[in-house]
């Protein structure tokens, strides 16, 4: 059994859901992207703050680890990564 | 994962979506008995199946995690069954504006999938309250993997038990995914493979998110900060 | 030298059946429970009597809705009282606490409907009970072994968070829903008038084979709710 196929567009008034269908869809995945964006720039900002801290206090020359050991800026440091 | 794994799966993934729109609205026949109303079809049907395969897929990730306590399989999980649920949300609401267009009611108990859906999500809802209810982090995600275990066991078996109630109390009418002649087909499985390839790129940057936030984190406190 | 697991299981059910029998905390609230919802639906639905698809409906919720209450104090104890530290130090095969509260959940769902069935025949149901209930037996064993497998799992899964008594109940439903769509829809023809013979047996396989699907789950992952 297959579908049966119109040859010519018959007279519904679905268009007004479809459309509304596909835009719902789209809000959907907007909403999604605009939080992502909105979460990057937290990112990106935080990133700024971290680097400006480490500069300062590597001017200062007071930079310390929390063991309180003075490191440079790129050490490569072994911590443990969660994944 | 880098910047440019995830652009080349943003472009195939846009790419892949424009393909799909373009053949469900110019090359896709029109229906006979439901019209323009039908082209929902090839939009909520992907949704509901890439869904419910996330909800399998966070349930396989869980025994990973279970197996190998590592936690990178648990966030794994967590993404999955997440993006899930937004894809979920999206099935409810097609599913709703398609029933009201076909027959007249923003819900109709007649159509299996729709009312499968329901009680899954219903499920998969407690699932980040139950995450938020345990503080201990491992416990956390042991619990939760066994609840995406179990979980994800019954999304089979709760799809055909519904089946089965819905054609003893609701014969279908309307049909689904079989019977199909070969244009719409091809229009349906091409929608499928991009409404799974978006749902893979946006978990890959929901992962590439928590993971960043986290190193960032987890320096920040090496270096002494907070 | 551990001891057999089938040994160990009667033990912990002996234990919780004497805890139950002393202190009284399940059954007889649920007893209470079924038979006030029974109350609760003859206004709510403003009917004397109810027969056929309503009876069946009627009588699975008010069980469904009891089981919940015993689901909520299964664990309550042993998360209370340190029974979890003291059963994880017995060399034994952890799924006996599965097996044994199961079985114990089992026990307390059929004295529940040793009250429930009678009450029920006697406040709502139009048809007589009596020749529905070699079938509604069948029905009722099938369905309470789910009932009790699903709800011994997820009441150790939610006795250990923070909104226990919330969480135990909203995990549970979704997952007992094919239960019911099995348990109603055989018990349907059995509480017609003119009482129209056996269930359909497709329902009793769903039941069927959802027990043992979740029987074999839940004995997989159980061990890892108790692994602290």
């Amino acid at each position: 059994m297959t579908l049966p196929v119109a040859t010519a567009l018959p007279e519904n008034t679905g268009d007004g859901y479809v459309a509304a269908a596909y835009i719902v869809f789209f809000v959907i995945l907007l909403i999604y992207v605009a939080i992502m964006a909105l979460r990057l720039s937290h990112v990106q900002r935080d990133l700024r703050d971290l680097r400006a801290r480490t500069q300062e206090s590597t001017r200062d020359g007071t930079r310390q680890d929390a063991a309180g050991q003075p490191r440079a800026y790129d050490d490569q440091t072994r911590e443990r990564e969660p994944v | 994962m880098n910047g440019r794994t995830l652009r080349t799966l943003s472009i195939a993934t846009v790419a892949a979506m424009g393909v799909s729109l373009s053949l469900v609205f110019f090359y896709a026949p029109i229906e006979l008995e439901e019209g323009l109303l039908q082209k929902i079809f090839y939009l909520h049907v992907p949704l509901a199946i890439v869904s419910l395969g996330g909800f399998v897929l966070g349930g396989i990730m869980a025994i990973a995690h279970l197996r190998t306590r590592e936690a990178r399989w648990d966030l794994r999980s967590y993404v999955t069954i997440h993006m899930s649920l937004i894809f979920g949300v999206a099935v409810l609401l097609t599913g709703s504006i398609w029933a009201r267009g076909s027959w007249g009611h923003w819900w109709v108990w007649s159509e299996p999938t729709l009312v499968s859906f329901l009680i899954v999500m219903l499920l998969y809802a407690t699932y980040q309250p139950l995450r938020f209810a345990i503080e201990d982090p491992e416990r956390q995600a042991r619990y939760a993997s066994v609840f995406a275990i179990v979980a994800g066991a019954f999304v089979p078996l709760n799809f055909l038990a519904v089946r089965l109630a819905t054609a003893y109390l609701h014969p279908r009418v309307l049909g689904g995914a079989s019977g199909l002649p070969p244009s719409m087909e091809l229009t349906f499985l091409v929608s499928l493979a991009a409404t799974a390839l978006l749902f893979a790129t946006l978990c890959c940057y929901e992962l590439t998110a928590k993971r960043t936030r986290m190193l960032l984190r987890a320096r920040s406190r090496i270096l002494g900060f907070q | 030298m551990p001891a057999k697991t089938g040994r160990v299981v009667l033990a912990l059910l002996r234990k919780e059946l004497l805890v139950e029998l002393r202190t009284l905390e399940s059954v007889p609230g649920m007893s209470l429970f079924a038979v006030s919802t029974l109350v609760v639906f003859h206004f709510a639905l403003a009917r004397a009597t109810v027969e056929g698809d309503l009876a069946a409906g009627v009588l699975w919720v008010t069980l469904l809705f009891a089981a919940m209450l015993g689901l909520n104090r299964l664990f309550v104890a042993d998360a209370e009282q340190g029974g979890f530290d003291g059963f994880l130090l017995a060399a034994v095969d952890r799924s006996a606490l599965l097996a044994a509260k199961a079985l114990a959940l089992l026990a307390y769902l059929l004295v529940l409907e040793l009250v429930a069935l009678p009450a029920f025949a006697l406040l709502l149901l139009g048809p007589p009970l009596g020749p529905a209930l070699p079938g509604l037996l069948a029905v009722l064993a099938l369905a309470d072994v789910g009932l009790a497998l699903i709800g011994t799992l997820i009441a150790a899964l939610a006795v250990r968070t923070r909104a226990r008594d919330l969480l135990g109940p909203l995990l549970a439903l979704p997952l007992l829903v094919p239960i019911v769509i099995g348990a109603a829809r055989a018990s349907s023809p059995l509480l017609s008038a003119g009482h129209a013979g056996a269930p359909a047996g497709r329902w009793l396989l769903l039941l069927a084979l959802y027990d043992l699907v979740f029987g074999l789950i839940a004995y997989a992952v159980f061990d890892f709710l108790l692994e602290d």
